[in-house]
């Protein structure tokens, strides 16, 4: 009974995946004045690029190929561990959060090849800020899904979350507070949204993501953006899980299981509301401030850690 | 009134964890605006405070005071800080002598200092112990920015925050100052503040700049 | 069983060198020497895999024909040890079958036959030895061979004064191990490991320290932690491939083995302190090091600093698993040894894979600047996907095996938080951070190398004209990439021994609930990743080959792609403090500053710490030397009196004392 659920909430989130960032586009447009596209337009995108060819350039190798393939791979058995409608998922063990952010890794590994494959020097350039960016971004990552697994004295995922969901309502510790930021400026760069990486520039030079999947097309680029979509709704889904997962059915119950899909709607619509206002009102950061940017992020992950020591 | 009770004592356990954000996100601001902002986003924190600590301990005192609080301190002083912002049109940006990492770095290791040494009076005045240190992690987040900043009015800034501390520290320990002194030390502050304003403007019309590190061509 | 089996491998490295001698002048037994190395090898890595289960106390004594106790013995942890040696060893040397044909002719390839047995020789009596004159044996006995490998490769001045900076820094350290091991002489009964650990227990707790600091130090140079790596990225770059392989993979693993020997065995449990210098040693060394290798685009020399970094990521376990047994946490302790040594395992298995596919660069490319390289993986299909494993690996990407010896050693950080005392409880998980970045770093590290070198356009002819490597190359380059992928997909295979060696280093540990669920979980998840990846490689598509978009740029070439050194830009300007070059810039003719007939630049990156720490020390020791010449006077009165003064002075101490 449990996989089925865990499976329906995989599923859900993969499904769901480009409406998020459909929504998100849409916010923003209306923020920023204009009309905007559909909510439902990367759906369409995708469909459009499935039956498209595959253009690859001549000198590439079968690396080229098999990029997209494992990371949409290694991004869906990542959003598997992400505990979305309950308090657990589809994979689950001890450690699991260190797990889940080297899968991500692994995706972004082939990703940053294939990009190096394509023999342009835009690929070498979107290659090597995203190395940069992920670099610096592991240790801040780590440290905050750390200090929160200190802070409720287990080690898996869904541990963490039933142990917020045993705090009672409007409970912040500091090193919840701290964790938080951390991990919400690292979701941030992860997902390689503004102010790190605008993910709907055109002009190449202030590209990161764009300028690695600038050679890919048809199936390959609808892979990679499907990925792209998956991991930012799973890092939505996650942070909402570890810091607000009020209205997850802890036990089986119908009202619980009908309730939940409508509160996790009305929480990442509240997220990518918060996510479409930040985009919009900041201004993407030059390359070399985003290591001050990620700096200030381990500030605050080293600090929460410290917290989770004082505050015993 | 249960809800309302418990509101309260969450709002007093949670707000030394917003303290400290707004301690380090001002350490890595790039803007007097943003400074300022986040200034008057630690006063609101500070106000409902003692709005639950008033609530708590049944003072009406501490209704007024919390007004006070927030109409000169939310208000008033950011209000008058701004204007000289803008006045000066060349203190939009903050001129640090460290760069943000190293600020936001050093502020980080201020405040596991500030618990270290509140330690002792936890236990001797049996106090809520993150309060304390966020009071003491305020003063010396305060003084750092006096030190680092090159802009006389950053100064300012430090010193209010500073002050703030100071006033964290007052609540935590006394649970609720008197009236008499709170308006007092206000007073103090707001004619501090306004004087410093003024003066700004003359250091600026006589020496076409704020920039305290070009103090030191006055040596003799 | 074992006994025999591990006899006969001694027997076969000691004969291997008569062999080769009496074989050299028949072309038809060219093939005897490699052949009789691998049997012996497989038949040694047999003998440790049954000692794994069975543990055999004395497998080889011959103190009665040495003039001090010379005893072999397979504990578990020297039998895992060995399996690592033989494991490695075994493609390293079917690697060498046609390597060596293809490279050394006549009196050079006798040489490296002879002197290879005898190399892996001294490393199996090192971590199988039970006595200590054994142990410093095949210690003294593995630099001098691995010199003389080196120096079949050629004797040129350059290549002889890094030999020397290698051969001083070992003597150096030996010097201290031989020290630690003497400090116990006045408390032992003899100096065999047993009355040694008796001996331990019993000594007052400053020699215990200094006992600590010796080995620390003496292990510390063979390992190669900051900051006595010096010799590293000199001695590995100038060593023949597989050589290096087996230095960087195998060699530096036996100084872990000496140090888990007496840190653990001997030593016990000790101060808190021992275990904080060892995670600053292990962090200082991971960061440094992995942050060189980005700053390197010779295929040697990065791979060289990455083997620093690793060692680094070794002591981190190490240091974990001493704070947690100073704070009486058993179990904790026994998981970030596990850690440590699995990930000493994973570390010679993907670093030797790596040095035998520089190896294989070299052979077809004849260059080993990967800038000169680009687009070799469509020339060399099967030497592409099996570099491709080892980068895997050892960025800890997870399905392959570095990811499973890091995994293990997170756990344990986490583990410090439970501890009651607040310093490990705050360092222990702030190391976490520090693994995370040295992880990242390494990541970026190798999708640079094998994205400039395999992956693009050629950027040489010789890239462009790049065959596959012969079959033997290859499959020995196979199995230690099977081995990385087997160890990530299913690592209960070598974390069931693991657990029995560490429950017998630290007693009384009994693993944390949960600890090794990985090894049970793992597999499921690379079945659904697999089947994943199945499924979306069977969507149809239809592919056409263009030209490369690059936004509608016309004629692009290989200059126009990213080089290694561009690539790795940006992250060696945030962390600009680490490196500091030594620049320096000169115009000719200087007189004419804006017509320069020539312009030359040179830039030495990774001075620092010579310039630092070894000048100093060097010049005052050269300063003291000197002055002590002045005792040198060559007046035979001044010698005479030297002689009296002493007989003097010897009276005067038997008289008061």
């Amino acid at each position: 009974m449990t996989y089925a659920l865990d499976v329906l909430q995989l599923l859900l989130l993969l499904a769901a995946a480009p409406l998020v960032r459909g929504v998100v586009s849409c916010l923003k447009a209306r923020l920023q004045n204009r009309h905007g596209a559909s909510v439902w337009r990367p759906y369409s995108e995708l469909r459009k690029l499935f039956s498209k060819e595959d253009l690859v350039p001549p000198t590439a190798s079968p690396v080229f190929r098999l990029a997209p393939v494992v990371l949409f791979a290694a991004t869906v058995a990542a959003a598997a561990f992400v505990p979305a409608l309950h308090g657990s998922a589809l994979l689950g063990a001890t450690g699991d959060f260190i797990l889940l952010a080297y899968l991500l890794a692994l995706g972004r590994f082939f990703l940053i090849l294939g990009a190096t494959d394509g023999g342009s020097p835009f690929g070498g350039m979107g290659a090597s800020r995203e190395a940069l960016v992920s670099t610096l971004a592991e240790a801040p990552l780590l440290l905050g899904l750390t200090a929160v697994a200190i802070a409720a004295h287990t080690a898996t995922i869904a541990g963490m979350v039933r142990w917020t969901l045993a705090q009672q309502f409007f409970h912040l510790s500091a090193v919840h507070a701290l964790a938080f930021a951390a991990l919400a400026l690292v979701a941030i760069a992860e997902t390689g949204r503004v102010p790190v990486d605008n993910p709907a520039t055109h002009l190449e030079l202030t590209m990161i993501h764009e300028a690695m999947v600038l050679e890919y097309s048809g199936p390959s680029l609808a892979w990679i953006e499907w990925a792209g979509a998956i991991k930012l709704s799973a890092m939505m889904a996650l942070l909402i899980a570890l810091f607000m997962p009020w209205g997850m059915p802890v036990s089986f119950s119908v009202a619980g299981l009908v309730v939940a899909p409508v509160v996790f709607a009305l929480k990442m619509a509240a997220v990518a509301a918060g996510l479409a206002l930040l985009e919009s009102g900041m201004a993407k950061l030059r390359m070399y401030l985003v290591p001050d940017f990620l700096g200030m992020a381990c500030a605050l992950s080293i600090l929460a850690v410290v917290f989770t020591a004082m505050m015993r | 009134m249960g809800l309302i009770s418990l509101a309260a004592a969450k709002t007093l356990a949670s707000s030394a964890a917003f303290l400290f954000i707004t301690v380090l996100l001002m350490a890595a601001a790039k803007r007097t605006a943003t400074c300022i902002a986040l200034f008057s986003a630690q006063c609101a924190i500070i106000t409902a405070q003692i709005l639950a600590t008033a609530y708590l301990h049944h003072s009406g005192e501490g209704f007024l005071v919390a007004i006070l609080v927030f109409a000169v301190k939310v208000v008033i002083i950011p209000y008058a800080l701004l204007r000289v912002v803008k006045g000066l049109k060349t203190a939009g940006e903050v001129e640090t002598s460290t760069t943000p990492v190293q600020s936001v770095y050093i502020t980080a290791a201020l405040i596991p200092l500030a618990f270290v040494v509140v330690r002792p009076y936890v236990r001797a005045l049996a106090v809520d112990g993150q309060l304390l240190a966020a009071a003491v992690a305020l003063v010396l987040s305060g003084a750092f920015l006096m030190v680092s900043r090159k802009k006389a009015l950053m100064q300012v800034i430090g010193l209010v925050v500073l002050e703030n501390g100071i006033f964290v520290a007052a609540i935590t320990t006394t649970s609720g100052m008197p009236l008499v002194i709170e308006i007092g030390i206000f007073f103090d502050l707001l004619i501090g503040v306004l004087l410093m304003g003024v003066f700004v403007f003359r250091i600026r019309d006589t020496f076409d700049h704020v920039d305290v590190s070009k103090l030191r061509q006055l040596r003799g | 069983m074992a006994h025999i089996l591990f006899n006969s491998l001694l027997v076969i490295l000691l004969a291997l060198p008569a062999v080769t001698l009496l074989a050299s002048p028949f072309k038809a037994l060219r093939h005897l020497s490699p052949a009789l190395l691998m049997i012996g090898l497989v038949a040694g890595a047999v003998a440790a895999a049954r000692s794994l289960c069975h543990p055999c106390l004395i497998a080889s004594d011959l103190s009665s024909i040495t003039p001090l106790p010379f005893a072999l013995a397979l504990d578990r942890l020297s039998a895992y040890f060995l399996l690592l040696i033989c494991v490695v060893g075994a493609p390293v040397a079917l690697f060498s079958f046609s390597y060596v044909e293809r490279h050394y002719t006549g009196r050079r390839r006798d040489w490296l036959w002879a002197l290879l047995p005898l190399f892996l020789l001294s490393m199996v009596v090192v971590v199988t030895a039970s006595t200590a004159f054994a142990f410093l044996f095949g210690w003294e006995l593995m630099t001098l061979f691995s010199a003389g490998l080196i120096l079949i490769d050629g004797d040129d001045s350059q290549r002889r004064q890094k030999l020397f900076t290698y051969l001083l820094m070992m003597h150096a350290g030996a010097a201290a191990v031989v020290g630690a091991f003497f400090m116990f002489a006045p408390h032992a009964a003899g100096l065999d490991f047993a009355s040694i650990r008796v001996a331990a227990g019993l000594m007052p707790a400053g020699v215990r320290t200094a006992v600590f600091l010796l080995a620390f130090i003496g292990f510390g140079t063979k390992a190669g932690i900051v900051p006595l790596h010096v010799w590293l990225p000199k001695a590995h770059p100038i060593a023949p491939s597989p050589v290096s392989a087996l230095m960087s993979g195998v060699m530096l693993k036996t100084a872990i083995y000496g140090f888990v020997r007496f840190g653990f065995d001997f030593l016990g449990t000790g101060p808190a302190w021992w275990g904080y210098l060892v995670l600053a040693a292990g962090a200082l060394s991971g960061v440094l090091g992995v942050l060189y290798a980005l700053a390197e685009h010779d295929i040697k020399r990065l791979l060289a600093y990455s083997s620093v970094e690793n060692i680094g990521v070794i002591y981190l376990g190490l240091g974990a698993a001493l704070v947690f047994t100073a704070n009486h946490a058993p179990g904790w302790a026994a998981l970030a040894l596990m850690g440590a040594l699995l990930h000493s395992l994973n570390h010679a298995l993907f670093k030797s894979l790596l040095f035998l596919g520089a190896g294989a660069l070299a052979d077809a490319t004849h260059t080993l600047d990967i800038e000169e390289l680009g687009g070799l993986f469509n020339r060399m299909r099967t030497t592409g996907t099996l570099l491709l494993i080892a980068c895997c690996s050892i960025a800890g990407l997870p399905l392959f095996n570095g990811f499973v010896g890091e995994w293990l050693t997170f756990q344990s950080f986490l583990g410090g938080a439970t501890l009651a005392a607040s310093a490990p409880a705050i360092v222990l998980p702030l190391m976490a951070g520090v693994l995370a970045l040295i992880g990242g770093l390494a990541a970026a590290c190798f999708v640079n190398l094998y994205g400039v070198a395999f992956l693009g356009r050629p950027r040489s002819v010789e890239a462009g004209d790049a065959v596959e490597v012969p079959l033997a190359m290859r499959a020995g380059m196979a199995l230690l990439a099977a081995a990385c992928v087997v160890i990530g997909i299913a690592p209960a295979i070598i974390l069931r021994p693991l657990s029995a060696i560490v429950q017998d280093l630290i007693p009384g540990a009994s693993l944390p609930e949960g600890a090794l669920s990985i090894a049970r979980f793992v597999p499921w998840l690379a079945a659904m990743v697999i089947a994943i990846m199945l499924g979306v490689a069977l969507v149809r598509r239809v592919t056409r080959l263009t030209a490369t978009w690059a936004c509608g740029s016309p004629a692009l070439n290989s200059r126009m792609q990213y080089t290694s050194t561009a690539f790795t830009s940006p992250i060696r300007k945030v962390f600009a403090q680490a490196y500091r070059p030594d620049r320096t810039l000169s115009v000719e003719p200087a007189e004419q500053p804006y017509f320069p007939a020539s312009i030359s630049y040179h830039s030495i990156r990774t001075v620092h710490f010579e310039q630092a720490l070894y000048r100093p020390a060097v010049n005052t020791i050269v300063a003291a030397a000197n002055r002590l010449r002045k005792l040198q006077t060559g007046n035979i009165q001044v010698y005479l009196l030297y002689m009296f003064l002493a007989l003097v002075l010897l009276l005067l101490f038997m008289r008061l004392a």
